[in-house]
């Protein structure tokens, strides 16, 4: 492992932000109303300087009101689920583990579910009201994880195949409930929410929801950055770890708690969408190494694109239609995820 | 490998980092700023690949900011709802309000429609805005709506999204066949067509009368009303589905408070309903029924054996004027009987000039005597939840 220079990791996030700034004014360009790239220019830098919009006001209405905010959620929620995801993979010590794989993003789904569903027999406050859901959500995904975690160990320590399949295993039993409980909610929500269950970004957010996702991802993701070299450690193994001086047992509640608050500000709102917090990781360690003080930033600009174009593709192949933006990953995510599989093997 | 210098280095890289984001963050909290600025003035040029609004909307456009008088209404979810007067460009999110537009002789307000409304055949013709669960917010908003008409088959989130943008969402949400006209007279009024409304839900409510002393009387038909075959889905009682079967002469053999039940064909087998009631759209061919008496089960039903099927149009399925066609059709062939004396029940001959659209003539529905097809009704294997999202979207 090279050793890491400040100069090595910005550069590394500097070109990936600058991809990241590309597809994200390749997505506030196109939609359902379209905007040349020039006058998109001028618009944002009349923006930035607090000008008077030149374009009619029901456009810059659509640009920056539904446009911006829903890109912005997409780039948080990308990001949220790619460091948990590299995160999990690398504490669980298997390639496998996602949010999506082990049961977490269902189990914040029902936790929002259920959430839900009791929100308006507690009488709340709306401003609280909405809080309600994404409390639920990480409550959920916390449980899961550690009902997966209890799960996979044997012997006291972690088997790799026994935690990836009690995570298929739990996975599968909360999405029947989650069944159930669609079945259980009046049909006008039923709908809705199946759409959101195949992961939907298209509902803009209550401004102070936007704020606790902002600052819930840099406060969680910060907290699994400080873990980064441990992790590194726990590659080898880990007693391994405990032997090198990794306080083994601080690293897992922080990541597992984290992770869990990442998935669950994700899940709750933007439903289930999958891939991202498995294949993202997977190829920026194909690029970057794994250094995992390099790797989490760059897994989160990576995620961060990623759900940005499927998120521009969902609303955009079929507009003025919308597509799950979680079908959009996996149709995505899938083959990509054979080829990189088929790859290794050969 | 945590020395100090390290933990340093790294705090710098994630203040850098979180001072981009945090920057990206602020950028998208500031944009309400870019939408205060009033009559912003219509691009000359701009390069917006969507046309500009043709004159006479780009003249609406600037006095809706100031001058336009502003009207408090109170739609049916118990909402206030502040209206720029008069309305003049109205977006409709569900089939039946498309329908209840059309039939008011508003379509000219109409710009714009959801994917599902297919009725009357140029309402196929406005903008489309997406579908009733998930339509295009961006669509919406480019097609400058006073008023964006909803109801109980889309999203709260659609709502809350459209009133945080401050577009003025009108929703409707009719439980009964009485509701449905009343809700059409306020609709009416909210959409500055009081009188239509009137006259369009008077209309409505005398062929309602006149039905009902033809077949008020008669015992009612037992039915089974089939919204989907495998599984068997039907209806609950407190859907306005319900309540039209009871207008026509009939009741439905399932009783719950589910909306959207899925039963047991056992039980079925067990009620035995006298008709089996089917539904079918403009375009559909009409469903293969007599392949039901070559299904175990299915043939067990007396009303299989006898082909006492009754086919209606899906207007039935939604809550507008035109749902009194689909019932006056249930009637006629529920209770033939009733209906040999005189043709005088035979739909009026519209008079509303204004509206010819009005409401459609009940023997326009589907033939009562589907031909066998090859296609089995039975047979389809379209998901059961796929179905359940049709149903909801296509009302």
């Amino acid at each position: 492992m090279q050793p890491l220079t400040l100069r090595r990791l910005l550069l590394r996030c500097a070109a990936l932000a600058a991809v990241l700034f590309v597809v994200v004014v390749l997505a506030l360009k196109l939609g359902a109303v379209q905007v040349s790239l020039y006058g998109l220019a001028r618009e944002l830098i009349r923006f930035a300087l607090h000008q008077t919009s030149e374009l009619p006001s029901n456009y810059s209405l659509i640009i920056f009101d539904i446009r911006l905010p829903r890109i912005f959620l997409g780039v948080f929620v990308g990001a949220s689920l790619a460091v948990a995801g590299t995160s999990f993979q690398a504490l669980l010590r298997n390639p496998l583990a996602d949010p999506y794989v082990l049961g977490v993003s269902s189990g914040a789904a029902v936790g929002a579910i259920l959430a839900y569903m009791i929100e308006p027999h507690l009488g709340l406050a709306p401003d609280v009201a909405v809080l309600l859901t994404p409390l639920g959500a990480f409550m959920g995904a916390l449980v899961t994880i550690a009902g997966v975690y209890l799960l996979g160990q044997r012997d006291g320590e972690i088997d790799s195949t026994t935690l990836l399949l009690g995570g298929i295993i739990t996975a599968s039993f909360l999405n029947a409930l989650i069944m159930l409980l669609l079945n259980l909610i009046s049909e006008r929500d039923h709908g809705g929410m199946s759409f959101w269950l195949m992961g939907d970004l298209s509902t803009p957010l209550q401004s102070n929801l936007q704020w606790i996702i902002r600052v819930g991802f840099f406060l969680a993701a910060g907290a699994i950055y400080t873990t980064a070299s441990d992790l590194n450690l726990l590659l080898a193994g880990e007693k391994e770890a405990i032997h090198l001086g990794v306080d083994v047992r601080r690293v897992r509640i922080v990541v597992y708690v984290a992770a869990s608050i990442l998935t669950g500000l994700a899940v709750s709102v933007s439903g289930a969408i999958g891939y991202v917090g498995l294949l993202v990781p997977h190829v920026m360690r194909m690029i970057f190494g794994s250094d995992h003080r390099i790797l989490l930033p760059t897994a989160a600009f990576g995620g961060a694109i990623a759900v940005v174009l499927a998120d521009m593709l969902a609303r955009t192949v079929v507009a003025p239609g919308e597509l799950p933006v979680g079908a959009m990953t996996a149709l995505a995510g899938a083959p990509l995820f054979i080829y990189l599989l088929r790859r290794r093997m050969g | 490998m945590l020395d100090g210098k390290y933990i340093w280095r790294m705090s710098k890289a994630g203040a850098t980092l979180a001072a981009v984001l945090l920057c990206a963050g602020w950028l998208s909290a500031q944009t309400p700023n870019a939408t205060n600025v009033p009559g912003a003035p219509s691009a000359a040029g701009a390069p917006v690949s969507e046309k500009a609004p043709a004159g006479k909307a780009a003249q609406e456009n600037a006095p809706q900011q100031s001058a336009r008088a502003v009207r408090e209404v109170v739609d049916e979810t118990g909402r206030t709802v502040r209206l720029a007067q008069p309305v003049e460009r109205i977006v409709s999110l569900a089939p039946s309000l498309t329908e209840t537009i059309y039939a008011l002789g508003l379509q000219e307000h109409l710009v714009g429609d959801t994917d599902y409304c297919d009725y009357p055949a140029e309402a196929q013709k406005k903008t489309k805005v997406g579908g009733t669960i998930n339509p295009s917010l961006e669509q919406v908003v480019a097609l400058r709506p006073d008023v964006v008409l909803m109801t109980s088959i889309n999203r709260f989130e659609t709502v809350r999204a459209l009133d945080d943008l401050n577009i003025p969402v009108y929703t409707t949400d009719p439980h009964n066949v009485q509701e449905i006209l009343s809700s059409t007279i306020k609709l009416a009024d909210v959409l500055g067509a009081a009188q239509n409304g009137v006259t369009l839900a008077g209309e409505m409510q005398q062929r309602l009368s006149e039905l009902q002393q033809r077949v008020g009387e008669l015992p009612a038909k037992r039915v089974l009303f089939v919204v989907w075959t495998e599984p068997l889905i039907t209806i609950g009682k407190n859907t306005f589905i319900a309540d039209a079967l009871r207008k026509a002469g009939a009741v439905s053999i399932v009783d719950t408070t589910q909306d959207w039940p899925k039963v047991s064909l056992e039980e079925i087998v067990r009620l035995q309903p006298e008709f089996l009631v089917f539904t079918v759209q403009n375009d559909e061919k009409a469903p293969d029924l007599l392949a039901l008496s070559a299904l175990p089960g299915w043939r067990g039903l007396d009303a299989v054996r006898n082909h006492r099927f009754i086919v209606v149009s899906d207007a039935v399925n939604r809550p507008a004027p035109r749902i009194v066609s689909a019932i006056e059709d249930m009637a006629r062939q529920l209770h033939p009987e009733a209906f040999t004396d005189s043709p005088s029940v035979a739909p009026p001959v519209n008079k509303d000039p204004l509206n010819k659209e009005k409401v459609e003539k009940p023997n326009a529905a589907p033939e009562k005597t589907p031909p066998a097809q090859s296609t089995s009704l039975v047979a389809n294997d379209a998901a059961f939840c796929m179905r359940i999202e049709h149903l909801a979207c296509n009302r």
